[in-house]
């Protein structure tokens, strides 16, 4: 008897630890991110407007939307030569890697199996924050939505897009 | 590739890009690393596209990468490059993991006293070399040898240059399989140096003796599309006409295979049967009187070989022989190709080009200006090496060769190299070679660096690198002018910084010649883009040399039994065996992988005392070892019995038995270099059982249909009178639809396959390996049937109530069906086989719970299942396609017509607001197809090319199984052969 229940213990430890582990959805965003560079959303996209697609410009073009290369902020933090970066408060922590690279975090990843494209939905005239929420408003990203499955499709349902499995997973 | 890409600072994506290379489950890279100064070539998520030269064979395809962030994932041919015009074969795709091999030599090795090696820094193994090398010449002229291949002709100015450098002149141009016997023919029979181009698809006849184009001679791509164009019924001389084709050698090739006659001569005496069509031609007085050739010479050359006279030396029958000649006397054009060691038999072949008055038409010489160079003569080589070993050489580098493994044990090269006080060994993978060098360079990869190729006059591919280095290397061309530099060149005779500039150097050079005209920005801007300079040469007025007719041809007397080695359609002269995806690609007649073995005829093998049963490899078969043994040395080989070979002969390919050039390639097979003498592919042995036996694998079980209809075939008499052949296959019963038929409201993919110019050549198989991320399995994985490989090439023998009424092998790519009713759909219990909304076959990874219930019920066996997590090792997986799932253990596989190429051309037409164009979407194995078997297409769109090729071969239209009534999106098209009767 001891036996059985030892078993049946293994079992339920083995499908319990499988359980958390699928729990985990390590593809799903990230609520607490912090950031080599004390960056904010809020004052770049809300206070100043610079339109999403200034820095992460290949949203309409491609597979990601890219995060702007350093040249981007030096582009309107001033440069070397006209007396350094201005107003830049706190060096990246990163110090051992090539000179200027940032390693940002990220908030939103998908897995392997999920081939979303940035392309046509800004194409066809979704704004970010439909998906990212009003990120315009947060000195710290964090996710609104929790981008899985179901929020893909009640958008693709709602708005008459495909449904085809395959069109998202091959 | 603009230098500004290359030079500039890296793509720092790298973490985006590596989400890829992790199976499903694991949690993503977490880190985005932007770029600090964006690249304006590179859209991260956006392919870019370089055009560069294919460095596999001396063939030259100009090729095209795909590069996503920074690092090349695909290898396509050029379509504007004329001898690959957009297609690839499999070595080319193969390139791909010389790459990125993980054997790759990582750092400069220096050899310790003990043997070992030590890594050092570039900076100590420079000088070391540069300090042996002054040492070297101090000591006198010629104390410094280059052991190179055919390299192209900067990378030979260079070496030049740099043996000047140090006052030699040892340079040696090493290939094991060259084009020496045909070269010397050309020029015993034409006074040229340069080789004749063919156009197969000019003739209407063709006769190879020995030559293997459609797998290794000359340039397989390029024959390949000229020969489908050849097979195809053309409407011609009020009739249809097909071209008819013989193989003459002792092996049935996969190109053998694809001809109508397969006349198995003995090794060697391939161009005794060339006299002997030469004679039935001359006396049948076939032979035009205006070709400008004395017949009455020729009479006088091949008079003594009538065809009865040889037959009993041949080893076939004289009316085979004189069926060739009516083959060849009776066409309006024809073409004759020579592919062996013996020089006999090209003359021979050029000469019947030449009598039958095809020289100009489908043998042409052209006016291109200066050939190619040879490659170093067989008694050149000999001489160096002798030299070597009499102690007359300090410094050899061997850069490209691999002489220990390809030259035979006789040719004291192993001696040689270790009488030589330092043997500079530089490359990518460690080889044999490398194994007698006391330094060892990592050079860069033909794919990491600028170089250019020259194939044949008038045809100039560029090679420029399409990515950054993988490991920290040096380009060969940058080693030879800093070591150039180092030994007093100074900028007069050596204006460059480096090899790009060298390369840049010699291709102005080809513009003040070839396009004065244009600006040198202009020009290099357009050779860059278009991969190269591709003149349209003139026809050469050329006159056979009457000499060539008064010389009595040598002739080898034929042995008992011989061994007749071939070069491995995929491993080559051996260079491609560090090539998993070509190592676990099968064979196309034998399907044998991972593996080499000696191919011999039942009755030889009754004759050694083994079974004279064919071999079955159900997966895997014990079979018996044999030794055999030449003059040269001896080799143990599993021994493979089947009809695919003469009796008396055993066939056995090159290129496995590795000691060395990494995991992949070592300890596979035997080498047959060991048995071979120098320049020659054929040998007499002795050969005996050992009574050991050893496996052999390979993923095909039956060789015969079964009765099932799985290829099917049509003669050229029922094309010509218009009717169908009698279905082999059982009679499908009428079709009772149980649920309501699917709609297509906007496309439906199909595929139109034309099995006639299917080849076997598994091009397509490879560009599937590498656009659709699939795992190789290894040997054993292979013998349990785990093979992955989405696409593959169906291999069956006639039946034998069948023969002369079928063709020779029937030769099919098979991959998924994407069936209307699809037999593995109903069966999945969680709904991850769907039927997308254009008619494929989906499968949906993440949902798949690896019941294998659709791989059960697929009756063409095309769904494929991970039995185990897949394996890339590293830089391996830097190949992986990022948009593709990387698939993981437990979960079912399949092809899905490429899904993500199709996807990317919906997407772009609906944002450019428009259908999609027919042609837009072109799938990975139909891009590689050589001889354009594969059209893909909307099977609503009737004016599609793929539909209209249905269409226009209405009756060799045929589905696979089609009794099963699955409705298969892809419709085959029978191959054609000439019926026996009129041969």
């Amino acid at each position: 008897m001891n036996r059985f229940f030892l078993g049946l213990a293994a079992v339920l430890l083995v499908s319990g630890l499988g359980v958390v582990a699928f729990s985990q959805r390590p593809w799903l965003p990230l609520e607490n991110v912090e950031q080599p560079v004390p960056f904010s959303h809020r004052v770049h996209a809300g206070v100043n407007k610079i339109p999403c697609q200034y820095c992460h410009e290949y949203a309409r073009r491609s597979r990601t939307s890219g995060v702007p290369p350093v040249q981007r902020c030096v582009g309107c933090h001033g440069s070397a030569v006209s007396g350094g970066l201005l107003p830049i408060t706190r060096p990246w922590a990163d110090h051992g890697h090539p000179s200027f690279e940032i390693r940002w975090n990220r908030v939103y990843t998908l897995p392997d199996f999920v081939k979303f494209t940035h392309r046509p939905h800004i194409n066809a005239g979704l704004a970010c924050q439909t998906c990212h929420g009003p990120v315009e408003t947060m000195d710290r990203l964090v996710p609104v939505y929790e981008i899985n499955m179901g929020f893909c499709l009640d958008c693709h349902n709602k708005r008459g897009a495909t449904q085809d499995c395959e069109v998202c997973h091959h | 590739m603009a230098e500004g890409l290359s030079r500039r600072s890296f793509i720092k994506l790298a973490a985006t890009a590596s989400v890829a290379a992790l199976p499903g489950c694991e949690p993503a890279a977490r880190k985005l690393i932007p770029y600090v100064v964006p690249d304006d070539n590179v859209i991260p998520g956006v392919p870019a596209f370089y055009a560069t030269v294919c460095a596999e064979c001396s063939a030259g395809c100009g090729v095209v990468a795909r590069v996503r962030e920074g690092r090349v994932v695909k290898l396509e041919g050029n379509p504007v490059d004329p001898i690959s015009q957009g297609a690839l074969c499999a070595r080319g795709q193969a390139a791909l993991q010389g790459l990125y091999n993980p054997d790759r030599l990582g750092a400069p090795m220096l050899r310790r006293k003990d043997g070992t090696l030590e890594a050092v820094s570039w900076d100590k193994a420079l000088g070391l070399l540069d300090e042996r090398l002054q040492a070297a010449a101090k000591k006198g002229a010629n104390r410094v040898a280059y052991f190179g291949s055919r390299q192209g002709p900067t990378l030979d100015k260079l070496a030049r240059l740099w043996l000047s450098a140090w006052g030699s002149n040892r340079l040696i141009a090493y290939e094991a399989l060259n084009d020496e016997a045909e070269r010397a023919a050309a020029k015993a029979c034409f006074g040229r140096t340069d080789l004749p181009v063919y156009r197969i698809d000019q003739a209407e006849a063709l006769v190879s003796f020995g030559a293997d184009f459609l797998e290794t001679w000359g340039s397989p791509v390029e024959y390949a599309r000229q020969y489908a164009a050849f097979r195809a019924p053309r409407p011609l001389h009020g009739g249809t006409v097909v071209g008819r084709s013989a193989y003459v050698g002792p092996r049935l090739s996969m190109t053998a295979a694809k001809c109508d006659q397969w006349v198995a001569a003995r090794p060697g005496t391939e161009g005794l049967v060339a006299l002997g069509v030469l004679n039935v031609l001359v006396n049948q007085g076939w032979l035009p009187h205006d070709s400008g050739v004395d017949l009455e010479a020729l009479r006088g050359l091949v008079g003594m070989y009538t065809p009865a006279a040889i037959a009993g030396r041949c080893g076939v029958e004289a009316k085979a022989i004189v069926r060739l000649g009516e083959l060849f006397g009776q066409a309006h054009s024809a073409v004759a190709l020579a592919g062996t060691d013996d020089p006999t038999a090209h003359i021979g072949a050029l000469i019947l080009n030449t009598v039958t008055g095809n020289l100009g038409r489908t043998v042409v010489f052209t006016d291109a200006g200066p050939p190619p160079p040879p490659t170093t003569g067989r008694a050149e080589v000999e001489a160096q090496v002798a030299a070597m070993k009499a102690a007359e050489v300090d410094v050899v580098v061997v850069a490209g060769a691999n002489p220990i493994y390809a030259m035979p044990a006789s040719a004291g090269v192993a001696e040689a190299l270790a009488r030589v006080p330092l043997v500079v060994w530089m490359g990518q993978v460690p080889d044999e070679t490398a194994a007698y060098a006391g330094l060892l360079l990592p050079i860069d990869h033909p794919l990491e660096s600028w170089h250019d190729v020259m194939p044949r006059a008038g045809n100039y591919g560029l090679g420029q690198p399409v990515m950054q280095r993988v490991f920290p290397t040096m380009a060969l061309g940058d080693l030879l002018i800093r070591s150039a530099r180092a030994g007093g060149l100074g900028p007069k005779e050596l204006p460059w910084q480096d090899a790009s500039q060298a390369v840049a150097a010699s291709w102005q050079e080809l513009r003040a010649r070839y396009q004065p005209s244009q600006s040198a920005d202009d020009f290099w801007t357009s050779v860059r883009r278009h991969g190269g300079l591709f003149l349209q040469p003139g026809t050469a007025g050329v006159k056979l040399d009457p000499a060539v007719l008064k010389t009595a041809p040598n002739l080898p007397e034929p042995a008992e039994l011989v061994l007749a080695a071939f070069a491995h359609p995929f491993f080559f002269d051996g260079r491609g065996a560090d090539k998993p995806w070509l190592q676990e690609i099968p064979e196309p007649v034998t399907q044998v992988v991972w593996n080499s073995w000696a191919e011999i005829h039942p009755e030889t093998a009754r004759q050694l005392g083994l079974t004279g049963r064919a071999s079955q490899l159900w997966l895997s078969a014990e079979v018996d070892v044999l030794e055999i043994a030449s003059s040269q040395g001896r080799v143990e080989l599993p021994v493979y019995i089947a009809q695919t070979v003469r009796p008396g002969v055993i066939a056995a390919p090159l290129g496995q038995g590795h000691s060395a050039y990494g995991r992949y390639a070592r300890g596979r097979g035997a080498n047959l270099f060991q048995l071979l003498p120098a320049g020659a592919l054929s040998v007499a042995v002795k050969a005996r059982p050992t009574g050991k036996k050893q496996r052999l694998v390979s993923p095909l079980g039956k060789s015969e249909m079964m009765g099932r209809a799985l290829v099917e075939a049509i003669s050229v008499e029922e094309l010509a009178r218009g009717v169908a052949p009698r279905p082999e296959a059982p009679e499908a019963p009428e079709p009772h639809e149980f649920y309501a038929p699917f709609k297509y409201p906007v496309h439906q993919w199909g595929m139109t396959i034309d099995v006639n110019a299917c080849t076997g050549c598994s091009a397509c198989v490879a560009a599937c390996y590498a656009e659709n991320n699939v795992p190789v399995v290894g040997e054993e994985g292979v013998e349990r049937g785990r093979i992955m490989s989405w696409i593959r090439i169906e291999r069956f023998f006639p039946a034998q109530e069948k023969a002369g009424h079928a063709p020779l092998l029937y030769l099919m790519p098979m991959l998924c069906q994407q069936c209307d009713h699809a037999p593995c759909e109903p069966v999945c219990p969680v709904f991850a086989a769907v039927h997308t909304e254009e008619g494929l076959n989906g499968q949906i990874y993440n949902r798949c719970v690896g019941t294998r219930y659709c791989e059960n019920n697929c009756p063409y066996k095309v769904r494929r299942f991970n039995w185990f997590a897949p394996q890339w090792p590293a830089p391996l997986d830097l190949q992986l396609n990022p948009d593709v799932t990387v698939r993981g253990a437990g979960v079912m596989e399949k092809c899905t017509f490429c899904f993500q190429r199709i996807r990317h051309a919906e997407i772009t037409a609906k944002l450019e607001n428009r259908p999609v164009r027919d042609g837009e979407i072109v799938p990975a194995c139909a891009q590689s197809c050589p001889s354009k078997a594969i059209s893909f297409g909307d099977m609503n769109e009737p004016q599609s090319a793929m539909m209209r090729r249905r269409a226009d071969h209405r009756l060799r239209n045929y589905a696979a199984l089609a009794e099963l009534n699955t409705r298969p999106a892809i419709t085959y098209l029978r191959a054609v052969y000439h019926g026996k009767g009129k041969a």
